[in-house]
């Protein structure tokens, strides 16, 4: 199909348009973190800031941001990590081989997707204050598995899915075990796809904000929302430093997923197509 | 019955021990805490009782938190499959650049993290300081600065569209997936045929694209009914509760007013309601696939 030279110009002025106007909330975001306060609150509005400051990115570090960061690290990786685990196995059962649990658990996986969030906040409030786990990481990576679990499975599945079953019989004929075929063959084909699914519970837990702050109350303990939702309602006035926190905030998840949306995406859909 | 579970467990046993981990997770983390929250919403000063949601259901704002919900979802879902289909069909247009392009649109919203979006979408809607104002103010679109998180109606609006910019990514996700399954050679048959971009649209893409539309309403529907973070941190429910929903209703009964019972009624009822909604899109995504 060729276009007509007036079909081109219209297509890249659609095209930049809406990626200026999908952009700019966040670009707005940035710039307004590199004005000076009285630059801030400026009227008329300044849309280049006239002398750009590091300064509220200073401050927010002086606020234990640091701290912040690195316990979403250490959140945002165990999730991804528990994740991996538990949704590997059945992905590739109910991939491999045809049972009667089949069908049940893959119900499951669709159900799951129906839970909203609020349904566990009271529940997990609970069991984690009697096991002793409410203001620890653990009990907030665990928290998250109900909702990172189910998408893993899927994702995974469509991933193992592209293992040709020739080689896993001829490593079974050359005598692998049922596990060792799994291990040796089927995971290392299936890696991206065990990417994805770290990379989907890695950036959920990243900005999951209702049990990280009903459940995270030592300071020290706390994640980047937690600490920018406090920020809102303590310093309502004090937009340079949020901006700040939330334009760092934002960089880890848009490199990692930026990098990795191809096998993410095709994770999510080919599912879909297959039906 | 439990002789064919049992004959199918010994054949596929190696299957079946795959699945333990799988399913003491669903049994401890899923079940038990669904089951354990609608026994917390039966329960009050320690008797069984249905008061919780007596209680909910009486509460003055209730009928309005109910029409916000109906609001927020049906805006927000509305907005995002129409903002992500116009963008995937952009985007599944061959031009140069396109994977710039596409990872500015697709990546950069999405992946931005909840709370963000709230505070960047917060601080465009400032009243006196906000650029939404000032750009509207000068494209003679308003003639004065409009108050967007502070009127009931315009916070109602101004979290829809927040939410849209956040969520769209998704299905146009989905739909690029499924635009990029339609063989060429249908498009070019059809232009053989004399058909114009609209005949070609109708007869070639809509009818691959149609299943798709039916997930990805479901989909979006059920995760914004659930969406939390955006509200919470834009508007925290208010002025004067227009944009409280089920969902962040509930949240507040519980950890500001530290009512447990009456907020897991709350949650319990929320919960029931987007189940019956998941049976309604089944029920049609099935009887789509009957008739093809």
């Amino acid at each position: 199909m060729r276009r007509k030279p007036y079909q081109t110009v219209l297509l890249y002025a659609a095209v930049i348009f809406a990626t200026l106007v999908i952009a700019f909330p966040f670009v707005w975001l940035l710039i307004t973190a590199l004005k000076p306060y009285p630059e801030i609150y400026g009227f008329p509005i300044n849309y280049i800031p006239r002398e750009p400051t590091w300064e509220h990115f200073q401050y927010v570090f002086q606020l234990d941001f640091g701290t912040y960061f690195k316990n979403s690290v250490i959140v945002s990786g165990g999730a991804a990590i528990l994740t991996v685990l538990v949704a590997l196995l059945p992905a590739y059962a109910t991939v491999k081989f045809d049972f009667l649990a089949k069908q049940p658990i893959l119900i499951s996986i669709l159900i799951c997707q129906m839970f909203p969030q609020i349904v566990f906040v009271i529940p997990f409030f609970m069991i984690l204050s009697k096991l002793g786990l409410i203001d620890t990481y653990l009990g907030v990576i665990v928290s998250y598995l109900p909702f990172t679990t189910p998408i893993g499975v899927w994702l995974t599945r469509n991933f193992f899915a592209e293992v040709p079953v020739d080689i896993e019989e001829a490593a079974m004929i050359d005598g692998c075990s049922r596990f060792q075929t799994f291990r040796r063959i089927a995971l290392p084909i299936a890696l991206p796809g065990i990417a994805a699914v770290g990379i989907y519970a890695f950036l959920f837990s990243w900005s999951e904000l209702m049990f990280s702050r009903s459940y995270l109350s030592t300071m020290s303990l706390q994640t980047i929302p937690v600490f920018l939702s406090l920020f809102v309602g303590q310093y309502q006035t004090r937009w340079g430093p949020l901006f700040a926190g939330s334009v760092v905030a934002s960089i880890p998840p848009i490199i990692v997923f930026g990098f990795l949306q191809k096998y993410f995406i095709r994770g999510l859909t080919s599912g879909s197509v297959k039906g | 019955m439990l002789r064919k579970l049992y004959g199918d467990m010994t054949r596929n046993a190696f299957a079946y021990r795959m699945l333990i981990p799988y399913v003491v997770f669903l049994a401890l983390l899923v079940l038990y805490p669904i089951i354990a929250n609608f026994v917390i919403s039966l329960q009050a000063d320690g008797l069984w009782t249905l008061k919780n949601y007596q209680q909910v259901f009486k509460e003055p704002v209730f009928a309005k938190v109910a029409f916000n919900t109906v609001i927020w979802t049906v805006g927000s879902v509305v907005l995002q499959l129409l903002v992500g289909f116009v963008l995937a069909l952009l985007l599944n247009q061959d031009f140069r650049g396109r994977a710039f392009f596409r990872s500015i649109i697709l990546v950069l919203p999405w992946a931005t993290p909840d709370i963000v979006v709230g505070v960047a979408w917060q601080w465009m809607y400032n009243d006196m300081y906000g650029v939404l104002n000032d750009i509207l103010f000068r494209l003679g679109i308003i003639d004065y600065y409009l108050p967007w998180l502070a009127d009931q109606d315009l916070a109602r609006l101004a979290v829809i569209i927040a939410n849209t910019w956040k969520g769209f990514a998704l299905s146009a996700m989905f739909y690029l997936a499924a635009l990029q399954t339609v063989p060429h050679e249908l498009y070019e048959a059809s232009e053989v045929d004399g058909a114009n971009v609209f005949q070609k649209f109708l007869n070639v893409t809509w009818p691959i694209l149609r299943p798709f539309v039916v997930t990805t309403t479901m989909l979006t529907t059920i995760w914004t009914i659930n969406y939390f973070p955006l509200i919470f941190t834009m508007t925290g429910g208010g002025p004067a509760n227009a944009t409280d929903t089920f969902v962040t209703y509930a949240y507040r009964t519980a950890f500001r007013f530290l009512d447990f019972n009456r907020s897991a009624a709350m949650s319990s009822f929320t919960f029931v309601l987007v189940f019956l909604i998941s049976l309604l899109y089944l029920r049609a995504l099935s009887r789509k696939e009957a008739e093809r």
